[in-house]
């Protein structure tokens, strides 16, 4: 009898540990199975993600924005901007498409790791220009509080994005070529010093645009990926 | 060549004037908080990309109109990509415009423009340096059309469904371009439009607009996360038509019919006026204390006479509390209770006259004082008269106050024989007057309503010998005594009657008042003993009111002979025809007769003096209007 049980426990455990592997194994290109049904958890399509996506670019776009603005009323920089166009970001290194015909152009996997290199490269600048915006007594609380939100959101977006990248991995869309390990550019440009002495003004200027980058990218790589929903 | 250069001045200052007109002027300066006049030299006026890969650029030669020429000015740019400046890659001369294409557009990169004359002169502002990405003005959407998509019940308002699409050079497919959309709109006679809120979709719903205006609907976009708009779209209009007029006679019905209905509250609110004032404000009811037993109400008034020439004044009454001066007038009770008390029946029931004392001879002596103590009430006299006034009130039924023109305090004894002059006659008669004689007086009202102006109160006008008091109530009588009356009177003296009266009236109007009548024409004087003085209640003589005569002393006379059994009572024959007149209270005594009495007319000297009292009364001239004052009296006691 205890035999009986033990075996019956031991059928059941092994039917279970073999679901579990199988419903893993056939996810790829099935429809999203939430493992834990009953727990109430709901699976994001990669449509839902790649919105959540694009929503969180577009509010962390918005919020440099009008973090730039207000550099440039209260400190009204040099409008050098020739001396500007040669002057580089520390991103300038990353290769990134400069046209729409190039960005359509570009396979989903390099514009997915462009995407990721420049989300990478801006993490540490972001979070010491909060910091130091957190000591200038020139600005607000208002204008802190935004730097340390950007920051905050350059994080998520870049997990959102990670978790997008593996979403279509799983999915077949893109190859596994894309690692989320950060890739050495990535990493060569934010160990880098060049973002050191860049002023506080040329470090929001630099991630405005390298923010619409991003976001832009992503929208292409949406309306490639899933044209059907708000392309 | 003048005129060639003036054409040509003229095709430029045309062309300037065109090309000012341009939209997207001052794109430069706008882009600054700043904003300068345009510049006079030549410069950069806008640059504006519609779809994020190719963009244009326009100058402005300025005020160098010697360059407004084509290929005068030579746009050059420079960007990151590029380590030299150069030129513009498609000029369109004839919009002063440099046209870059995709292959010459990078996006995220700065670029800066420059423009350059003859012989390399540069113009170059170094504000003129943008990215495409900040300077992308999506074209107007396309196709804008609207659906109705469902009416209130009340038929007054509805919604539509606009929709559009994104303008076909925005590359939206792709995701190249992220477009939001503002929808405005107006109504058709309105100068302001209202904005909707930014439309990611291509469609958006506007509700609450009415039926039968006209909308204007127009449409812009941007890029997601920018500022800067394109320009409007084309208008479209909008409008429903209310079927069946189902909102005009609902209007109408509602207005005629509340107005039906205020005309019809209007036409009984005027026409049940007066109900309506009845029921709403309903008229305060004069007290009426209808428990009072009118009887109780009689009082009388004793004249107690003290000497000759003395009188006291007593008024009793039935109801103790006659204090109708202090509560009536007082105690704020309708005004018009206490007027009428003294107007209506003022019934003088008796008047006692006692001739108790002897009046001593001093009559003069105490004329004055007489008076003075006659108007004295507490002064007890031996002397006794009384005069007894019934006097039955009969309280109005009606609310309306008679006008009084009297005082309504209460009849004050003293006003009352106020002219009750003790006379020299009191004291043949008085003597000779062992008991108390009383008088009676009865004056009785020819009827309530008849019993206008009347005095509350009589004077007596005179004393007989016997006892027996002449009244003279306040307004004039038409006295018409029989003149039987009038014969008594010789054998009274000096007494007063209605026969005089008569005889009086026929002298002159002014003639004074009034005696004891009674109306009713009884003669009394064979009931009793008691001479029986009967007031006349109103006094067809218009006059002066009273007239005191003083009891002369060979009246005494006569009313002691009047004891024998005549009655001094005068009856007039018809008081009914009596007219009532306002008559003064007082009159001032003129003089003295020859037989002591009082004239207050003094009569003409041809008069024969055993006229009797009323004579020389009578005769007297119009008749001052007065008091007889002490120092009358003295004056006058012969």
């Amino acid at each position: 009898m205890m035999h009986g049980t033990i075996r019956s426990v031991s059928c059941v455990w092994v039917v279970w540990v073999c679901l579990f592997f199988c419903s893993s194994v056939t996810m790829v290109g099935a429809a999203p199975i939430c493992a834990n049904a009953q727990g109430g958890c709901h699976v994001l399509s990669l449509a839902n993600l790649f919105d959540r996506v694009i929503q969180h670019s577009a509010r962390t776009h918005g919020i440099s924005n009008n973090l730039h603005t207000e550099f440039e009323q209260y400190f009204m920089p040099s409008k050098n901007h020739i001396g500007r166009v040669s002057r580089n970001c520390h991103t300038s290194s990353i290769l990134t498409p400069n046209g729409k015909d190039n960005a359509q152009r570009m396979a989903r996997e390099e514009l997915t790791e462009v995407i990721l290199k420049l989300l990478v490269a801006w993490r540490d600048p972001l979070w010491h220009f909060h910091q130091s915006m957190a000591h200038h007594h020139d600005f607000n609380n208002f204008s802190s509080n935004k730097a340390l939100e950007m920051s905050n959101m350059v994080h998520e977006l870049h997990k959102g994005v990670e978790k997008v990248a593996e979403k279509m991995q799983v999915l077949g869309i893109i190859s596994n070529t894309v690692s989320s390990l950060v890739s050495p550019e990535a990493l060569l440009a934010s160990d880098s010093s060049e973002w050191r002495p860049m002023r506080d003004y040329d470090l929001l200027y630099c991630f405005r645009r390298d923010s619409n980058k991003v976001q832009n990218y992503l929208k292409i790589l949406k309306c490639r990926i899933i044209p059907e929903h708000g392309c | 060549m003048a005129a060639l250069s003036s054409n040509l001045l003229l095709l430029l200052l045309m062309s300037s004037l065109d090309w000012l007109s341009t939209p997207g002027n001052g794109f430069f300066m706008a882009r600054h908080d700043v904003t300068s006049p345009a510049p006079p030299e030549p410069h950069i006026t806008e640059c504006i990309s519609r779809d994020q890969a190719t963009f244009q650029c326009w100058w402005s030669p300025g005020n160098f109109h010697n360059l407004s020429s084509p290929g005068a000015l030579r746009l050059f740019y420079i960007n990151s990509l590029a380590s030299e400046w150069k030129e513009c890659p498609k000029y369109v001369h004839p919009n002063r415009e440099c046209f870059f294409d995709n292959n010459h557009t990078s996006i995220w990169i700065p670029y800066c423009m420059q423009l350059r004359g003859q012989n390399n002169v540069t113009y170059y502002n170094e504000e003129d340096c943008f990215r495409v990405e900040n300077i992308v003005r999506p074209d107007p959407p396309v196709s804008l059309n609207w659906t109705l998509l469902n009416i209130s019940p009340s038929g007054l308002n509805y919604d539509v469904m606009v929709n559009w699409e994104a303008p076909p050079s925005a590359d939206v497919k792709t995701g190249w371009m992220r477009i939001e959309y503002e929808i405005q709109y107006r109504a058709g006679n309105t100068t302001k439009w209202d904005a909707l809120e930014m439309q990611r979709q291509t469609q958006q719903t506007i509700f609450g607009l009415h039926v039968g205006k006209e909308y204007e609907v127009h449409i812009r976009c941007r890029m997601r996360s920018f500022v800067r708009f394109g320009e409007f779209s084309d208008p479209i209009f909008i409008q429903v038509i209310s079927s069946k007029g189902s909102t005009f006679p609902l209007t109408l019905v509602l207005v005629f019919g509340i107005t039906g209905v205020l005309i019809l509250v209007m036409l009984i609110v005027s026409s049940q006026q007066r109900r309506l004032m009845m029921i709403l404000l309903p008229p305060v009811p004069a007290p009426k204390i209808k428990g009072i037993d009118p009887e109780l109400l009689k009082w009388h008034t004793i004249i107690h006479r003290r000497g000759p020439d003395k009188f006291q004044l007593e008024n009793k009454g039935k109801l103790d509390d006659l204090n109708f001066s202090s509560t009536g007038g007082g105690l704020g009770g309708p005004p018009t209770y206490a007027t009428d008390f003294y107007q209506d029946e003022l019934w003088v029931e008796f008047i006692e006259v006692d001739a108790e004392d002897a009046g001593t001879g001093e009559k003069e002596d105490n004329q004055g004082s007489d008076t003075q103590r006659l108007l004295d009430v507490p002064q007890p006299i031996s002397h006794h008269m009384n005069i007894g006034f019934s006097n039955a009130v009969s309280f109005p039924d009606s609310d309306s106050g008679r006008a009084s023109c009297y005082d309504p305090d209460v009849p004050d004894q003293d006003t009352l024989m106020a002219t009750l002059l003790p006379g020299q006659p009191e004291d043949g008669e008085v003597k000779t007057s062992p008991a108390p004689e009383r008088l009676l007086i009865r004056t009785q009202t020819a009827g309530p309503q008849t019993w206008f102006n009347t005095d509350f109160y009589a004077q007596v006008s005179n004393v007989m010998p016997t006892g027996g008091v002449v009244l003279s109530p306040g307004q004039q009588l038409r006295i018409q005594e029989s003149t039987s009356g009038t014969e008594e009177e010789p054998q009274q003296g000096k007494e007063h009657k209605g026969s005089e009266d008569s005889e009086e009236e026929k002298e002159k109007e002014e003639q004074f008042q009034l005696l004891v009548v009674d109306p009713e024409g009884g003669r009394q004087a064979a009931e009793s003993n008691t001479p029986q003085m009967f007031a006349p209640p109103s006094s067809p003589i218009p006059g002066e009111g009273y007239q005191t005569i003083l009891p002369q002393p060979a009246e005494t006379e006569p009313a002691a002979t009047a004891e024998d059994g005549q009655s001094p009572y005068i009856l007039p024959d018809s008081p009914q025809s009596q007219v009532f007149a306002r008559v003064a209270d007082y009159t001032v005594v003129q003089e003295l007769n020859s037989q002591h009495s009082l004239l207050l007319n003094p009569p003409p000297r041809q008069s024969p003096p055993a006229c009797r009292p009323q004579h020389p009364l009578k005769a007297l001239p119009s008749m001052p209007v007065g008091y007889i004052t002490p120092d009358l009296l003295g004056s006058l006691s012969p």
